[in-house]
């Protein structure tokens, strides 16, 4: 009984170690790929379509509902204290700072980091990636490397025209919710909001794009087992990209203000 | 040339909408058997809503309790660092903090991180089981798939996420004080206010807890159902589930926020 629950832990620790570990040591080999940077250009831009274009509706729907959750939160203050010329501020600063990345940065996990999982598990599972190494095409520089460089700079983006959007769907519902002008939002919004409210949150993008790919491409290249196994593998990337992605914010919000 | 062009955005358009509606149609058709399923108790497995509820609730116990208790912290801190810089009183974060977390943030955050972790582990579960045709097996078998599937999720999540997202509620808050005393020092007796939370609000959060509970299993379900066969499948219907699920679970907050808005708040 004790030795099963140990045996239990010890597993536990060793398999998290072994992702810890297989992470790391593709950080690593992104940065040797990178020095120089010598890599699939075709790859990359094909990647910025598929990652960046392609997820431009879902992200557009999810900031346009969530600008809308935060002007509700915000106009329960409005009804209480009446209040209107804190409901662009509100808004605006939860967005920036917290709820846009986060949101959008789940949202991006979801879309690109899972299907990249299940791309990269695909080929594995098919065996093209041996067919690559067989052809003398370095994985890493075909595959990774773009994909990781296209994940971070289309979150960045992506956060940004969430950003706007969002404030657009906060103007927007805070008129026909909590019955603000869209004058008074703007200058609530303008007033506080500080372009430093902004690049906080544009740097933990650009950063969650980051950890989305570093996670997504290593369970993707590490998939066992057929088509079950790229099932599992887009699960546990999805999962430790959310955990990763809460983490990491928790840190940066302290390192960054 | 052009006629060309335009009879292919035509045809786009149109394979687009057809496929929205065909896939709204499944869809409503999976969430009726689904309820229609709840009271079909000699189709269920014995034990398999517990076996459901231990895979749901205790396996995400961990996941749920990092992640929000890490959100709740950054949340007290960013919002004590704006009220720093505007008036400087604090007496106020503790109450506000408190209600918000109830009626609007611990809800949608814990079933976002439970649509990711268990929506994808429905759809990868289920998509497997339809790539190796053991859903066919079954029907062939007389089972229907909803009701020996999806059903002893769908009551198992709903009972997780609520049990889950008042534990998560309790975390958040106990986070979030800890910040705010060590980071800039508001007392403990000053932020554990409760007079704030009202009927209202606690019927609004446990409301979208018990709408998201029930959305998750259905949508993701759905999306592993409709798995493609092929190696690709089972990945894509992961990935289906994780954004749709997600997406469903934000529509319905907002729905719900709006509608609690306009009656009960």
């Amino acid at each position: 009984m004790i030795s099963s629950f140990f045996a239990s832990v010890g597993e536990k620790i060793l398999n998290f170690s072994k992702i810890i570990g297989g992470i790391v040591y593709l950080f690593y080999q992104i940065i040797l790929a990178l020095l120089p940077p010598k890599f699939d250009l075709d790859e990359f831009w094909r990647n910025l379509y598929k990652m960046g274009v392609k997820s431009v509706p879902i992200i557009i729907l999810t900031a346009f509902f969530t600008g809308g959750i935060m002007v509700i939160q915000a106009s329960v203050f409005v009804k209480k204290f009446g209040a209107t010329s804190l409901v662009g501020w509100g808004a605006g600063y939860s967005v920036f700072r917290e709820v846009g990345p986060i949101l959008l940065g789940l949202m991006f996990s979801g879309r690109v980091g899972s299907n990249n999982t299940a791309e990269l598990g695909t080929m594995v599972v098919t065996e093209q990636i041996d067919g690559l190494k067989a052809l003398a095409i370095d994985p890493f520089r075909y595959l990774i490397v773009p994909r990781v460089l296209a994940m971070i700079i289309m979150l960045f983006l992506l956060t940004i025209i969430g950003n706007v959007v969002a404030i657009s769907g906060a103007a927007l519902f805070g008129k026909y919710i909590a019955g603000v002008s869209y004058a008074g939002f703007w200058t609530s919004f303008s007033q506080n909001l500080y372009l430093g409210d902004l690049i906080h949150g544009l740097i933990k993008a650009a950063i969650f794009g980051f950890i989305v790919s570093l996670n997504s491409c290593y369970f993707g290249i590490s998939v066992k087992g057929g088509a079950v196994g790229v099932g599992k593998a887009v699960n546990n990337s999805v999962v430790a990209s959310a955990l990763g992605i809460v983490i990491f914010d928790y840190i940066l919000t302290y390192n960054i203000t | 040339m052009i006629k060309q062009i335009s009879t292919n955005i035509f045809a786009t358009i149109g394979d687009k909408t057809i496929n929205i509606f065909v896939a709204a149609k499944t869809l409503f058709l999976v969430t009726l058997n689904t309820f229609r399923g709840v009271f079909h108790f000699k189709s269920r497995e014995k034990g398999e809503i517990l076996k459901q509820a231990y895979e749901i609730g205790n396996r995400s116990f961990l996941f749920v309790s990092v992640t929000l208790s890490a959100l709740g912290m950054v949340l007290v801190f960013q919002v004590c660092l704006q009220i720093n810089k505007i008036t400087g009183d604090q007496s106020q974060v503790g109450p506000e903090f408190i209600k918000g977390m109830i009626h609007a943030f611990v809800p949608i955050l814990t079933a976002m991180m439970l649509a990711t972790r268990v929506g994808a582990g429905i759809a990868a579960e289920i998509g497997s089981m339809k790539v190796t045709e053991q859903i066919d097996a079954l029907r062939m078998s007389g089972v229907d798939p909803i009701d020996y599937l999806i059903v002893p999720r769908f009551i198992a999540s709903i009972f997780m996420t609520f049990i889950l997202g008042i534990y998560a509620a309790l975390l958040v808050i106990l986070a979030g004080a800890f910040m705010a005393h060590h980071s800039f020092g508001v007392n403990y007796n000053v932020f554990f206010v409760f007079d704030k939370v009202t009927w209202g609000d606690l019927i609004i959060g446990s409301t979208k807890l018990l709408v998201h509970g029930s959305a998750i299993p259905v949508v993701s379900g759905y999306c592993g159902l409709t798995t493609k066969v092929g190696s690709e499948g089972v990945g894509t219907a992961t990935t289906r589930a994780v954004i749709n699920s997600s997406l469903a679970v934000i529509i319905l907050d907002f729905i719900i926020s709006a509608i609690g808005l306009m009656t009960i708040q």
